[in-house]
């Protein structure tokens, strides 16, 4: 600007004319159109460099973190969950002294746990000792640090959602960072910032005259500046066009800003290294990257490492070429002793220690591609993209590490063995029961692929996945249906008003005459299932899913009792929640919560409860489901469950074996495992062979509490015949403990009265009841 | 005759007191993990054919605490299982809620709920957790909330009557406030039946 004012005062006196002018003139208005573009030119670079600095200086990504781990007397979690998990979250085996290394001796556990921020408060740092036996965590207590019976270890990085162009950074500000740093960097790279003009014309020349004396760029001559327009303005190729840009973009910083925030933006630009796709920027997320510290934490052999990285972020990659790396390291420890940063004998010892640098970062892109996927889903709800890539949001989610682990195993060792393997298919989602969390969630048989997410998008028919909702809404009705209802298992044809016929079969082709309704339902059987649903009424049944979370449309037709609801397995998900905590809907969440980068709450996603059932009615299909797992269609889990471990589940198979259901519950954990093909072919597989192996496969890796549900209210359990469909004695024939609500027991007794400390037993127990 | 019969009396009381001492608490249901890798291949799926015989049905709530690792039981412990009442809460929990609690006298209910959604992760079965989150729902004017969360302690509250009057006066608060007044004076007669 003031040049063009300049300019425009000069021109007046080139007012007069003479016949030696004709030459001078053009030359003069050639200079006079050069100095107008030039200004104009300045104007322009000046708005870009101060739109650039005012405006957002970074694009900064979203972090996603797993659920922290909590570490307390009792929690359940294995040695080598446990040790996985540290590895997980950057921890690195050592002492368990030094900040972020843990020590194990077995099942002995010392932690030096780093502490976090949370969005509802800080985690402070401690040195925590537990030990792990019986997969629980005992003797727990804090060695250094503040004192809590409960502590959070940080969270894993699991994620990132980028900007376009796939810069990654981790801000700093200036105050934080420890003064070594910034001293080092100018010791090393720009002696004279804090009294140059964005140019140091003397450091060029001498740069210029090393360089002619070696024949080749030995050094530069550019300021912080200079390297910091060069990073943020102008690409990389040099010309003299660019070079005369640098320059005045230099200036044009220096004019319109302090040197402390041209520093703190130097600081979070430059350019430190690669991983993968992703470009690491700045000095805050190279600290993570390389050492797994925060940059505060960082001892001066590390800073200088850092630092003499910015020469060449892949020429001296501390882990492709740690010789390089370390002869770097040993040059700026040097240079920083003659700067007077550290003493000779300080530089001494430093110059004495190995890199330091992690064994690999302690995050990876899309580790787990159909859970983020989720997460992005849930995310745009409330979020825009480009908020997400740009504003360094941190999304807390629900993920666990060892529960994701364990799913993705099941799936990967289950599905090779079944017949027909080449051309199945798996999804798996696995929530925590009582908080609807979603723990894990396996989209297809290659968890690392982030395609198709089966979990979420593969809507399949439910199957006899629907057959506890059908006996649900019967046994709603309780003067009418109780568990030892008998129901007919006969065959039958429906007529529609169009003429066209419909005759169910059993899965067998069996008919057994009459069951008890809870055999029913643990065996599968399908004719009582459709007898059942048409008597208390198809909108009964759809009702009842609607109550427990189905939102998409519901057919009409009779066959939708036998399953013909298409639902992705988060979906059927959500619906036995419900099931599975005694009629409270909770919705599935993946996220808790969301905070800007400073910290600040954008969003909680809270617990919520609904009670969408009759609890008494719920725990009389919990119980039949638990039976399912023991007598019926799920029984064959204890084949690799341990027998202790009580669940509840119901398997479900469509026609052909085109899709294979199974979802279950213990006291601690919801699944639903899918299995099928991608082109809907048919298979030879049942909900049993084909869904209930994966399931199982990753409960066993899981310690868990079994299933007990709480007697509501309401409930009584007698024993009784259920062939006499009478009261009976403990011990008698046929007897069986069964829950009723209340008033609902049969009002007979069969002959059996039971042995003496039956009766006196059942006596006692109606006393403390 | 008689003597027998107090005498049997007398033995199942013992039992009954020495189970209500030993059954509640997470531990008798806590199993680790097992056969992660066992080799036996699933058993095909039966849809027909003869019963199994009955297997012997048995309480949880009557088993004798078993120390872990759980020694290999006898007899199949597969059975249908309820218990009588939700979890105690683990020393983790009741530090959780007690600095819940303080952050409610300090008008903070969003952190509280933060800290009580903490400890219901590590208590997900024990009503008082459930009757806590309620009562923060109150402090933040949240009443629908609140009447859930109630409800959902009183599912777990089985048959520790303490626990069930708690938590059938804190929904007849609720509900009050709420406007639903037979529905306030409902649950306080299940309050003062107990």
């Amino acid at each position: 600007m003031s040049k063009s004012t300049k300019s425009r005062k000069k021109s007046p006196k080139r007012q007069p004319k003479n016949r030696r002018s004709g030459l001078w003139r053009l030359l003069f208005r050639f200079a006079l159109l050069g100095l107008v573009v030039l200004a104009g030119w300045m104007v322009y670079l000046d708005a870009v460099v101060t739109s650039r600095f005012e405006g957002r200086r970074f694009e900064v990504p979203s972090r996603v973190y797993a659920r922290p781990l909590e570490l307390y007397d009792g929690a359940s979690v294995s040695a080598s969950g446990l040790a996985r998990e540290l590895e997980l979250a950057g921890y690195r085996a050592g002492d368990g002294v030094k900040l972020g290394t843990y020590r194990r001796n077995g099942g002995r556990f010392v932690i030096s746990a780093r502490g976090f921020v949370f969005p509802d408060g800080e985690e402070p740092r401690r040195r925590i000792s537990l030990v792990v036996s019986g997969d629980k965590v005992r003797s727990f207590s804090v060695v250094v640090g503040p004192t809590s019976p409960i502590v959070r270890l940080e969270p894993a990085q699991i994620g990132g959602i980028y900007p376009a162009h796939r810069e990654d950074r981790v801000l700093v500000q200036l105050e934080e960072v420890p003064e070594l740093l910034p001293s080092t960097l100018m010791a090393v790279e720009d002696r004279e910032f804090y009294s140059h003009f964005g140019l140091a014309p003397l450091s060029i020349a001498r740069a210029m005259l090393a360089n002619i004396k070696a024949g080749r760029v030995v050094q530069g001559g550019s300021t912080l500046t200079q390297q910091l327009v060069k990073n943020f303005f102008l690409t990389r190729e040099q010309t003299l066009l660019r070079k005369g840009n640098e320059a005045l973009m230099s200036i044009l910083l220096e004019l319109h800003y302090e040197k402390d925030d041209i520093l703190e933006t130097y600081l979070n630009e430059v350019y430190l290294g690669q991983a993968g796709v992703r470009s690491i920027h700045g000095f805050g997320l190279a600290s993570q990257f390389y050492f797994g510290e925060r940059l505060k934490d960082l001892a001066p052999h590390q800073m200088a490492l850092l630092v003499g990285m910015v020469k060449g972020p892949s020429y001296y990659n501390p882990r492709r070429h740690p010789k390089r790396a370390i002869a770097r390291r040993n040059l700026v420890l040097d240079e920083m002793a003659e700067a007077g940063l550290l003493t000779e004998q300080e530089a001494k010892t430093a110059k004495a220690k190995p890199l330091g640098v992690s064994g690999k970062p302690s995050f990876t892109d899309n580790r787990y591609p159909a859970y983020i996927d989720l997460v992005r889903r849930h995310l745009a709800r409330d979020y825009q993209e480009e908020d997400l890539q740009s504003e360094g949001l941190r999304i807390f989610t629900t993920l666990d590490p060892a529960v994701q682990h364990a799913s993705e195993v099941a799936v990967s060792k289950t599905l090779p063995k079944l017949p027909g393997s080449e051309a199945l298919e798996a999804a798996l989602v696995v929530t925590a029961k009582d908080t609807g969390e979603v723990l894990a969630l396996v989209g297809g048989k290659d968890p690392s692929f982030a395609g198709f997410n089966r979990a979420v998008d593969a809507k399949r028919p439910m199957g006899s996945l629907i057959k506890p909702f059908v006996y649900l809404a019967a046994l709603e009705q309780a003067e009418r249906y109780t568990l030892i209802t008998p129901v007919k298992d006969q065959a039958f044809t429906l007529e529609f008003d169009d003429g066209k016929l419909w005759q169910p079969k059993n899965f067998d082709k069996q008919e057994r005459g009459e069951v008890p309704l809870h055999r029913a339902l643990s065996k599968s059987y399908n004719l009582p299932a459709v007898r059942v649903g048409l008597d208390v009424g198809i909108p009964q049944v759809q009702e009842k899913l609607r109550a427990f979370g189905i939102t998409s449309p519901i057919s009409d037709y009779p066959s939708m009792l036998l399953g013909s609801v298409n639902l992705a397995p988060v979906d059927v998900a959500q619906l036995y929640q419900g099931l599975a905590t005694s009629g409270f809907n909770t919705p599935l969440r993946t996220i808790r919560e969301v905070t800007d980068a400073d910290n600040e709450p954008l969003s909680r996603y809270n617990l919520k409860v609904d009670q969408v059932a009759d609890p008494a009615a719920v725990h009389l299909v919990q119980y039949a489901m638990q039976e399912t797992m023991q007598e019926g269609t799920g029984r064959s889990a204890y084949y690799t469950l341990p027998d202790q471990l009580t669940l509840a589940g119901k398997t479900g198979t469509t026609d052909d074996g085109r899709d294979a259901w199974f979802a279950g519950f213990s006291g601690d954990l919801l699944a639903v495992a899918w299995v099928g093909r991608d082109d809907n072919g048919p298979t030879a597989l049942t909900g049993a062979s084909g869904a209930l192996p994966i399931w199982s496969t990753m409960m066993a890796q899981i310690p868990q509490h079994g299933f007990s549900p709480v007697m509501p209210d309401g409930v009584q359990y007698h024993w009784v015949d259920t062939e006499a469909n009478a009261l009976t004695g403990e011990g008698c024939q046929n007897a069986r403990l069964i829950p009723f609500v209340a008033g609902s027991e049969p009002d007979t007794h069969t002959g059996c009265n039971g042995d003496l400390g039956g009766q006196i037993r059942s006596w006692f127990e109606g006393l403390f009841r | 005759m008689r003597k027998v019969t107090i005498m049997h009396a007398a033995s199942f009381a013992l039992i009954l007191g020495l189970t209500g001492c030993s059954a509640p608490g997470g531990g008798s249901i806590y199993v680790p993990m097992g056969g992660g890798d066992q080799s036996r291949a699933p058993e095909p799926p039966r849809t027909s054919g003869q019963e199994r015989s009955e297997p012997q049905v048995w309480r949880k709530s009557e088993q004798p605490e078993v120390s872990e690792p759980a020694p290999a039981p006898e007899q199949p412990t597969r059975s249908p299982s309820y218990r009588e009442s939700g979890d105690e809460l683990p020393a983790a929990a009741v530090a959780l809620i007690r600095d819940a609690d303080q952050r409610l006298q300090q008008g903070d209910s969003a952190v509280a709920i933060a800290r009580l959604e903490r400890a219901q992760r590590v208590a997900p079965r024990s009503a008082e957790v459930y009757f806590k989150l309620a009562e923060a729902y109150v402090a933040g004017n949240n009443l629908g909330a609140a009447e859930q969360f109630t409800l959902k302690g009183l599912s777990l509250a089985g048959n520790d009557s303490r626990m069930q009057r708690s938590g059938w006066l804190l929904l007849a608060d609720i509900r009050r406030a709420r406007g639903n007044v037979a529905g306030a004076s409902q649950a306080e007669d299940r309050a003062r039946s107990l």
